[in-house]
């Protein structure tokens, strides 16, 4: 694997977890409503 | 909910141009393409810490005010703070891979202190769960959230305290160390994701406060009634 290549996987896993909470967010939301 | 979802938008377009800057920064000889984990290592670490502030800052206001939004406040920033922490580690990690040789060593004071750090929040969430009673686990809760803020300075200061595996601070008072453009990227993205912390820690005090009133109005008639403290029986 190249650098970059790490590096944006780590970029994406970064940038993907804080989306994934803000969906889970999004979900507890509509159950709690 | 809709200045939430502004803030995201507001946070997504931020990032955007901090994701930008970051790829297009100077490298640095040593370090190559991996320079690059700078720019979400710090941001991600300095959120953490500042997540942890503002949980002490709701713990030590709902000691003294017993106001729940205060508990609220603490509780999501903690669970953010676990969050980008937990990020942060993990992407420091690769960087120590690629830089160091190694991800992950006990023996340094940043990464040991970091690890504690974690396990503690983590524990504070775990606290919370554990106790059903909501004013109980609000008061609890808050004399930890208020006693483990001491890490914060502790891991910050680590390195300069115990010279070990990971570097000391880059941009100190003097001055700093780097290319005036990766200051500027490194800036920007801390910017950004502060924005991100900011939107999500509304969302998440939001969704608090639904779950806290919904819990009201489907607790049973025995439950919502709670039953007199000896104090206030002694007063009759």
């Amino acid at each position: 694997m190249s650098d970059a290549f790490v590096v944006l996987v780590t970029y994406a896993v970064v940038y993907g977890s804080t989306l994934g909470y803000a969906v889970y967010l999004h979900f507890r939301r509509k159950r709690a409503q | 909910m809709r200045r939430v979802q502004i803030m995201l938008l507001i946070a997504a377009l931020a990032l955007t141009g901090g994701g930008y800057l970051a790829l297009t920064a100077p490298l640095d000889d040593l370090q190559g393409e991996f320079t690059a984990m700078l720019y979400i290592h710090v941001p991600t670490l300095w959120l953490a810490f500042l997540a942890f502030g503002i949980t002490a800052l709701g713990s030590i206001m709902y000691l003294i005010g017993k106001k729940p939004r205060w508990d609220r406040a603490a509780e999501a920033s903690a669970e953010i703070g676990v969050l980008f922490a937990v990020v942060g580690v993990f992407t420091g990690m690769v960087w120590g891979q690629a830089v160091w040789g190694q991800a992950w060593d006990w023996g340094d004071a940043r990464l040991a202190t970091t690890a504690v750090m974690i396990f503690v929040y983590i524990g504070y969430l775990a606290l919370r769960r554990a106790i059903p009673d909501p004013d109980v686990r609000a008061r609890r809760s808050a004399i930890l959230g208020t006693i483990a803020v001491i890490q914060v300075p502790l891991v910050y200061f680590s390195v300069n305290l115990f010279r070990t595996l990971h570097q000391t601070q880059s941009i100190r008072p003097d001055g700093s160390t780097m290319d005036p453009a990766m200051v500027v990227a490194l800036v920007v993205n801390v910017v950004a994701f502060t924005i991100l912390f900011a939107a999500l820690f509304m969302g998440r005090t939001y969704v608090a406060r639904l779950e806290a009133a919904r819990a009201t109005e489907t607790a049973p008639a025995g439950e919502s009634v709670s039953p007199p403290r000896l104090k206030e029986i002694e007063d009759v």
